[in-house]
């Protein structure tokens, strides 16, 4: 099934800055139609009144860490199919096995650019 | 009153005692015992009483030492200059960085957006644009001459705490345990490690390794060395 390029993204971040990288990333790429939230919490609120067809998000936030919203993510029966890519610093083996243990579907270390966005959100979505 | 003393007292009064007219010579003999015994006892009670004298000799010497050596670390100074310095600086730093990446976005962003259909106003947008982001790489000498500061404030607390330690004799494996702050246990629960330095390869074979023994210690990764683990 082709990718709907409208289709609304979650970026969650708690640097503006990294934000606005991914979202002139994401326009580069083709998607437009992104929201934003600055840690978990706040994504978690923010995907209970929205559907969303993927989320970005960082690992390291308060008060809700991005480990702690895929974890919440994955238990709920209404958003638990939502794609689901971390973008962190956080590298070491521990934290991905972690994440792909609680049901991430990509992992990418920071600093990243728009080719490997790109690429990880093909093996997530199918190409586009 | 010092125990030698109580002693000595006790000697006088079994002496008073004996002096007198005592015709009982099973006392006599008790006395004379007492006697004896208070003599062995003065000994016993002046060698504890140096003793003692000397521990508080030794105890009021290193309460100095320790006094001189707690002036030498300039406590205030640390806590009232360096400190509070170094994280002045570091919240410049932050502030630096925040400034120059906004102009730095929002001049590549302008580029981005620009109406290329007439060439002559795009160029010199474009050119205009790139030299706002040159300029604003400026902030990497001053952030890195601020950092330079906090480095050196930092070698300097150490340097002393460290010299502190080793003066007081302050052993690390005899030192108890201190207990898990709450956000030292949400770090580790959470897995909050932070960025890695240098950040080193890991073939598919250390991969496989840790993933076979899931216990083992593990190296950080790099982006290749996860993509494997999405294969």
């Amino acid at each position: 099934m082709a990718v709907e390029m409208t289709m609304p993204i979650l970026v969650v971040d708690d640097y503006k800055t990294m934000i606005r990288i991914i979202r002139n990333l994401l326009k580069q790429i083709g998607f437009e139609n992104v929201d934003d939230a600055a840690d978990g919490q706040e994504a978690y609120e923010k995907m209970q009144k929205n559907k969303y067809g993927l989320v970005i998000s960082d690992w390291n936030m308060e008060p809700m860490t991005g480990y702690e919203l895929l974890q919440k993510v994955r238990a709920d029966e209404s958003m638990k199919s939502t794609p689901f890519i971390m973008v962190t610093a956080e590298s070491k083996t521990e934290n991905v096995v972690a994440a792909k243990k609680a049901g991430v579907n990509n992992y990418i270390v920071k600093p990243f650019n728009a080719g490997t966005l790109k690429a990880k959100m093909t093996a997530v979505l199918g190409d586009f | 009153m010092p125990a030698a003393n109580v002693a000595a007292q006790v000697r006088t009064s079994l002496a008073t005692l004996k002096a007198s007219d005592l015709q009982d010579a099973q006392i006599m003999e008790v006395l004379k015992l007492a006697h004896q015994l208070t003599d062995t006892m003065k000994l016993f009670f002046s060698s504890l009483d140096q003793s003692i004298c000397q521990e508080f000799n030794y105890i009021a010497e290193y309460i100095s030492k320790t006094r001189d050596e707690i002036a030498a670390l300039r406590p205030n100074d640390i806590k009232t200059e360096r400190i509070p310095s170094a994280g002045a600086e570091l919240d410049a730093v932050v502030a630096d960085t925040e400034k120059a990446t906004e102009v730095i976005m929002s001049a590549a962003e302008s580029v981005l957006c620009d109406d290329e259909t007439d060439y002559d106003t795009y160029r010199a947008n474009v050119e205009a644009k790139m030299m706002e982001i040159i300029e604003s790489c400026s902030f990497q000498d001053l952030a890195g001459q601020r950092v330079s500061k906090v480095v050196n404030s930092l070698r300097h607390v150490e340097s002393r705490v460290a010299r502190f330690a080793e003066v007081m004799g302050v052993r690390e494996d005899v030192m108890p345990k201190t207990e898990e702050t709450e956000e030292e246990k949400r770090n580790r629960e959470q897995l909050l490690n932070g960025p890695a330095i240098g950040g080193p390869e890991t073939s598919q074979d250390d991969i496989d390794a840790m993933f076979a023994d899931a216990g083992e210690a593990a190296p950080d990764l790099d982006q290749n060395s996860i993509d494997n683990l999405f294969d």
